[in-house]
């Protein structure tokens, strides 16, 4: 346990930053994003497959959007109280355009929730944490061809989703 | 969903990835995983230790350590005091055979004592913190509903109202800060008009006199 707790350290230390910033853009939200992160690294000091894993920072990264995504999910089931409702996270000053700003991104984050995990992965890595398609490739294990793929697939399906009216998508595809 | 286009989508997607926490969230954040991680550590090292010290509290374990003790001495003192030596091998085997039937039954019972009373403790407290768990959120979950219906939906609506209410006002005072501009230009043209009207009396007044 002592060597698990050195190396969540020293991924604390590396990216630690990078996957708060993370959760930050996933969430929308600096206090709910600290939570997560609390959690991601609770859950990685007991997961038994984290020492398996090749990639430990891979692994936090797959586990922090999983999480993210969760908690859009249960969010969607359990509305917000008045009272709990926080200042979203954005880079505009006034409050209405700040507000409109996060209603749209709500609106893009709910439909990349609805991807499948893999396209997921690699469209966030690729689109909301800008990333080369080779490291991303590097980091998922598949050749930047397939990343590419991926992520084209993906873009196509969010179109779809947040263009059409009439098709409105229940399950999951790509 | 509503219809959004493609440069509407890159936009958004744009911004977000221009979302920074700020620095001050980020090493808060840093700082509260690394204290969990510390305290998720000390709290397995902790349930270890009060598991091996429950086991040393027994005063079986403490019978068994003691007996162990005076064996361990007596044969010490009769190897010292023997006229001729003994046979080890033969001894070793005694010691071990009273060992093992006077400790490890004594140890397997005490462990199986202790690890039987620490899990039930540990599932009774588990299950009625489940059951007090299950019950708050039942509890929470339905009294928030109704509150919820209503605040959650309309809870942008009353923002935007907020800032409608905002610029309107803003509106209505340039309103009257102009019809204020306007008032005070219709008495300077009345105090114009005044004086022109003296004058004219004071010229028609002149005038008429020197017809006269």
């Amino acid at each position: 346990m002592p060597d698990r707790q050195k190396e969540l350290f020293e991924l604390l230390d590396k990216s630690g930053a990078n996957l708060y910033a993370l959760l930050t853009r996933l969430t929308l939200r600096e206090d709910i994003a600290e939570e997560l992160m609390q959690e991601l690294f609770i859950k990685l000091i007991n997961s038994r497959s984290f020492d398996k894993a090749g990639n430990p920072e891979a692994y936090a990264r797959r586990a922090a959007i999983n999480l993210a995504f969760d908690w859009r999910r249960s969010r969607k089931r359990n509305p917000l109280r008045l009272d709990q409702i926080r200042e979203p996270a954005s880079n505009d000053s006034s409050p209405l355009a700040k507000l409109v700003r996060a209603e749209e991104m709500d609106e893009i984050l709910n439909a990349i929730g609805q991807l499948k995990k893999v396209p997921r992965e690699a469209f966030v890595m690729r689109y909301v944490q800008q990333e080369s398609y080779d490291y991303i490739a590097e980091q998922l294990g598949k050749t930047s061809h397939h990343v590419r793929a991926l992520c084209s697939r993906a873009l196509n399906r969010l179109r779809n989703l947040l263009g059409s009216n009439q098709h409105k998508s229940s399950g999951k595809e790509t | 969903m509503s219809k959004i286009d493609e440069n509407n989508i890159d936009h958004r997607l744009k911004a977000l990835s221009q979302i920074e926490p700020s620095s001050k969230a980020t090493n808060r954040a840093i700082q509260r995983a690394r204290e969990t991680l510390i305290n998720e550590n000390k709290s397995r090292q902790g349930t270890n230790t009060r598991i091996w010290r429950s086991i040393f509290k027994s005063p079986i374990t403490k019978f068994a350590a003691a007996a162990v003790l005076l064996i361990a001495a007596g044969y010490a003192t009769g190897r010292l005091s023997a006229p001729e030596p003994m046979d080890v091998e033969e001894l070793k085997t005694a010691l071990e055979t009273s060992l093992k039937s006077s400790l490890e039954p004594a140890i397997r019972q005490d462990l199986i004592v202790q690890l039987n009373e620490q899990w039930q403790s540990a599932f009774a407290v588990s299950s009625a913190r489940l059951k007090e768990d299950l019950q708050q959120q039942v509890r929470r979950d339905l009294t928030e509903f109704a509150a919820q219906t209503l605040a959650a939906s309309g809870t942008l609506t009353n923002q935007r109202l907020i800032e409608l209410i905002r610029l309107i006002e803003a509106a209505r005072i340039r309103e009257r800060q102009q019809v204020a501009a306007a008032l005070e230009q219709i008495e300077q043209d009345k105090i114009r008009l005044e004086k022109g009207l003296v004058t004219l009396a004071a010229q028609t007044n002149e005038l008429l006199g020197t017809k006269q």
